[in-house]
């Protein structure tokens, strides 16, 4: 299978280990397809992190992303998801 | 360091790694950079907001008196922006399509094979 050196995402293992160190009981597990689905929505939270400070810094004439602009766009970004 | 601080450690600098590439791309299509301290502040609230997503994961399955955390929790999770919600419904019929022609791909095989075996 050739490689889509494009498609840049969170692996399903990870995202799996990840969500289950933050259980708060031990009998809590997650499906295959639901890890599968938090990979995606992962990788939009920080593209659209990513897209927005970028706008942002874009708005202010700057030519490189910073810290501010993220901190500008965070409020936003944590309401909205 | 506890096991589970090391493990944090672990996936921290693996959620790090992928935010990195991420931003990366995402600024080389717009041909702007994002500084080291940003990419270090954007892996660091997305593992946090993992915190939040596992809770409310884990609390939409309790509610459901359920302990394995399904799809339609995830879809529950994604439920203050529409956007989010067409999306995140959309990769999870994309999901379903895939297992489907996954499994008719497996029964057409076996009708072959019967097939053939009559047919000697």
């Amino acid at each position: 299978m050739a490689e889509k050196d494009a498609d840049i995402g969170f692996k399903k293992d990870m995202v799996s280990k990840l969500l289950s160190s933050f259980f708060r009981e031990d009998k809590t597990k997650i499906s295959g397809d639901a890890v599968l689905l938090m990979a995606e929505m992962l990788k939009i939270f920080v593209e659209e992190a990513a897209v927005r400070s970028l706008k942002q810094a874009e708005s202010e004439d700057c030519d490189q992303v910073d810290i501010e602009h993220f901190e500008k766009i965070l409020p936003q970004l944590l309401l909205d998801f | 360091m506890s096991s589970k601080e090391e493990t944090h450690q672990r996936l921290k600098a693996a959620v790090h790694y992928t935010v990195g590439l991420l931003c990366q791309r995402t600024g080389e299509n717009h041909q702007t950079e994002f500084s080291r301290q940003v990419i270090a502040a954007i892996a660091e609230t997305t593992f946090r907001q993992c915190d939040t997503f596992a809770k409310d994961l884990e609390a939409f399955a309790r509610h459901a008196k359920r302990s394995t955390i399904s799809t339609e929790d995830v879809k529950l999770a994604a439920r203050r922006s529409t956007a989010l919600s067409r999306f995140i419904q959309n990769k999870y019929e994309e999901l379903n399509h895939e297992q489907r022609d996954l499994k008719k791909k497996n029964t057409g095989k076996r009708k072959n094979r019967d097939t053939e075996e009559n047919r000697e």
